[in-house]
This record gives structure tokens, sequence and C-alpha cells, in this order.
């Protein structure tokens, strides 16, 4: 298999986009991100398009990456459409990755898209739940993540004031991303005194829907300097995996940490070479437990890790300097590739003002989603190296 | 008679209520010849052997203890708020996901590890006013 770049990477604003198309959205992903690339359009030979929930809240209700590519002015190629749940973007990197990594084809492009407002909340919510068998007998995710919550807190200690520093932080590199949806940063005493949603849980510990768009290009290695003089960043791992079934006798093993465990394989690195990070943070608890399954420290650490600083824009092991999916919103297909595209910015030193200040030159995203038979249906870990 | 709704289970071969009174309403599962494993709800292919023709149908008690809980203060629409949702041991093996019901949504009013037992009860309604009926559990009246 070849070394596969990424040479160019996109992505809209995300936000509150009710009067913006999906197509339109889509577009505008691609052609930042062909603009990034310097590569011609036509040297696009296929394309792996995420999206979540189109056919339940907008107009197009199949063949989506179709309808989105051709608005941007690509016919004919080949086109994939990817359906993870949240794991969808990262799918079509894959998916992508492994066209050229193959030989299959030497530049591909990988777009996420999605469209969650539609002017009635409660349809977009409840289009949101359905993603799993159980939302028909009353099902809620962030009950899931509350009772999941409840057993790590007696278990370590890790206390409702350190899942507010996570949000706090979050909201904080939010305020510095142009890309992000909200970029008011919060006070410990706003997250945790905003409304109550499932005990240890408030409003602000929580992600939120968002409209947007994010694209990735990746090409063979060797071809790169066809095109960009920028840093080649390789894809050193992208690896999915889906839930297990635990039996009694057994212990439930993070589907976070079974995805990173082949990742830091696949890349032949360790946790410890890990410079920054983007994960999935539906709540912000989750970013904060997250910390453990992908290696960054030892069981019953993390509170401390976000207690002394270390995962912040100046600290030693970054995560979510984007924001995360609480500054951002989480615009299901779009988000594993915005993440992508936050690692290829910070590891060549063109993030801006929330420019992580330790050199990266390996950053891994992790981006999981769904409910299936008592597990995440999917998740996948992305390792990055300059 | 227009003003008693009709009852129907939210998903057939969940669980069953049997004509007697005398009988308690139970769960449908399966277990595994090959393994022994058991699940809620039935499965054809055991997750665990992967080979078909292992897994047979059995009941279940609908006898568990309490393994966790969440009070969610909002509901899906149609869902009755706020509602407890936990996850509940049953005895014969499998931790399932169940509301729970027949207590009020208080933390101080459920204890991990506390008896359950099934109830089979309306969860919400349908287009036509059908009442859509479901596992649920409930503390045991000791």
């Amino acid at each position: 298999m070849r070394v596969v770049s990424i040479i160019g990477v996109g992505m809209t604003r995300f936000g509150k986009w009710l009067e913006r198309s999906l197509q339109d959205l889509g577009r505008e992903a691609i052609w930042n991100a062909i603009e990034d690339a310097k590569v011609p359009a036509k040297d696009i030979q296929v394309a792996y398009v995420a999206n979540g929930l189109a056919p339940q809240l907008t107009e197009l209700k199949g063949t989506i990456g179709q309808h989105v590519l051709t608005s941007a002015g690509i016919f004919g190629i080949p086109v994939v459409n990817v359906e993870n749940a949240c794991s969808s973007g990262s799918t079509a990197l894959r998916g992508a990755y492994l066209e050229v990594a193959s030989g299959n084809c030497d530049v591909a492009l990988a777009l996420g898209v999605e469209k969650l407002f539609c002017g009635d909340t409660a349809r977009s919510a409840s289009a949101m739940a359905q993603g799993t068998t159980l939302a028909k007998f009353g099902f809620m995710f962030v009950a899931l993540y509350s009772m999941q919550l409840r057993r790590w807190m007696e278990r370590t200690g890790v206390t409702k004031e350190q899942f507010a520093r996570v949000a706090v932080k979050n909201s904080y590199n939010g305020s510095l991303n142009p890309y992000a949806q909200f970029r008011r940063p919060l006070t410990m005493e706003e997250v945790l005194n905003s409304r109550l949603v499932a005990e240890p849980l408030t409003q602000f510990m929580c992600s939120t829907m968002g409209d947007g768009a994010a694209a990735a290009i990746v090409c063979a290695r060797e071809i790169a300097s066809r095109y960009t003089s920028k840093p080649s960043i390789d894809i050193a791992a992208c690896e999915l995996v889906s839930g297990t079934f635990t039996f009694p006798d057994e212990e439930h093993e993070p589907i976070a940490r079974r995805a990173a465990k082949r990742a830091y394989q696949k890349a032949g690195i360790g946790p410890e070479d890990v410079n920054v990070a983007e994960v999935h943070d539906g709540m912000a608890p989750a970013e904060l437990l997250l910390y453990e399954e992908l290696g960054f420290c030892n069981e019953g650490e993390a509170g401390r890790m976000i207690d002394e600083g270390r995962t912040t824009i100046n600290g030693p092991i970054p995560v979510n300097p984007s924001g995360g999916l609480a500054a951002k919103g989480h615009p299901v297909g779009a988000t594993g590739l915005a993440q992508v595209a936050e690692i290829v910015w910070q590891l060549r030193g063109e993030a801006g003002s929330r420019q992580v200040s330790n050199k990266p030159r390996i950053g891994l995203t992790e981006n999981a989603g769904g409910w299936a038979m008592d597990d995440n249906a999917a998740c996948a870990v992305t390792i990055l190296k300059k | 008679m227009d003003d008693v709704k009709k009852q129907i289970p939210i998903e057939e071969g969940l669980f069953c209520i049997p004509a007697s009174p005398e009988e308690k309403p139970y769960l449908i599962g399966s277990r595994c010849d090959a393994c022994g494993n058991v699940t809620f709800p039935k499965m054809e292919v055991c997750p665990r052997c992967v080979i078909r023709g292992t897994m047979k149908e059995i009941h279940l008690s609908g006898k568990g203890k309490l393994d966790t809980f969440s009070i969610v203060k909002a509901a899906l629409p149609g869902f009755k708020a706020p509602s407890i949702q936990a996850y509940v041991q049953l005895v014969e093996g499998p931790k399932i996901w169940s509301l729970i019901t027949g207590v009020e949504p208080d933390p101080n009013a459920l204890k991990i590890g506390m008896d359950l037992e099934l109830a089979i009860e309306r969860v919400r309604e349908d287009a036509q006013g059908s009442e859509l009926m479901s596992y649920q559990f409930r503390p045991v009246q000791h």
C-alpha cells in the first residue's frame, strides 16, 4: 500500500444556516479544499461523501454525494455515499485513503456535509434520536452518557467540576476559531448552573446540532509536490471498528480504545507520541473519558489532566483546539472531516490564534457514532504525521 | 367502544402476557445451545459462536436488579417526562436497557442493586390513539 498525503482541507463555518442548502454548504467546503490543495478539480478521480440525516430532514432522499458534487461542477467520477452515523466523516476519509493507498487512483476527495436545522427543532432532535432501534422505546443518548458517567464517577472520583472544566476549555478554544458555531467563552459558573439535562450533565456540557461541511483531498505522497508546496501530511492510520457484544462474564472494552489500538499499531506509535488531538466530545465528560481510553493518561488520571491544564492549547497534549463538537456544533456527516481539517492546520502551523504551541508533528482524531446492540455502532481513529 | 383504547405491543416478539391471570408476563429471549450465552431480545445467531442453528427461544423471568439509572428531564415526543432510564441486570445474565416505572423520578427513591420486576405498560400512543405497550421494570414491593 502506498503512502497517502492530505494535500488540501476546507470547511464552512458551522452554524444554523436555514437559508443555505446542503449543496451550497458542500460546494463551499469542496472548493476551499481544492484551493488549499492547488489541485485542478478535474484531477479528482473519486469521491466519498458522508451524510447522516439528509433523507429525514431535507428534500434530498438519496445519492446525496452526486447532488452535492454536481452542484459544485464535478460530474462523472465514481461517488460512494457514506453513512455511519456520527462517524460518517471519518469513514469517508477512510474510503478515499484506501482508494489511493491501494493504487486504484491517485487523487480522491472526502466530503462530509449535513443540515440538521430544518426550522423545527423537535423534528431535528427526533431524527437524531432515531439512529438506534431503541429510540421507539424512549431510549435517549443523553441518559446513556449520564449512566456511563455515574459508574465512572463512582469508580474513579472524577467530579462534575472537572466535566465543567472541559466545557470551559472548549468554549475558549471555540472563541478563537472562525469556523466555530459558538464563539463566546463560558465560565465554570455558567456551565455548572446551566439547565440540568440528566445528572450530572448540564446543558452547556452537551454538544448541539449544526449545519456545515468539511472536505479533504488526498493523493499519493509521491505525486503531492505536483500540486502543493506545503509540508506533506501523511495518513499514518485510518482505522474503523464497529461495536462489540459484551458477554455477562466479560469486561466491555471501550470502542475508542479498540480503534485507537489498531491505529497506533498501524502508525507504529504509542499514545505518548501524539502531539495534538481532536476527539468526539458529544458531551464534555466524554472527552475526559477519552483521555484514558486513548491512552493519553492512565485510568483514573483524566480529572488531573484537565485540572492541570495539560490539554489546553498551550499544554503538552492539546485536545480539541478547534473547540470540539461543543463549540462547533455537530453536523453529523461533517464532524469527522472537520476534525481532520483542524489537525492538518495544526500540523502545518496554520491554525492562527488557536495554534497549539508544542510544534506538533503527530495528530490524532477520534470520531464515534451511533448505538447498536449495546455499544457505539462505529468508531474511527485517524493518525496524521507531518 | 370508543373510550377504551386499543393496546398493542410496541414490537412483536419481545414479551408475552399469558392469557391466564395466574401466570406472570415474561420476556422472550434466546439461549445458545453451544455456549450457554443468553440474550434479550431474542437473536437468531449467537454473537459468541457466530454459527447458525444454535439459538433457542427461551422465556426470561423478568426478575432483575437495578444496575444503573439516569433521570432525564426532557423526553422524546410522545413520551412521559421526566423519564427514568436504566440498565437492568437480569437474573439470567443479560444487562438490558429499560424504562423504570412505578416510582417517583427522584434519585433518592432509587438504589443501585434494588430488586426489580417486569411490568408491561403503556409507553406512548401511536398516531391512531392506540396505546403502545412495552416492557418496563418496577421496584419489587417487599
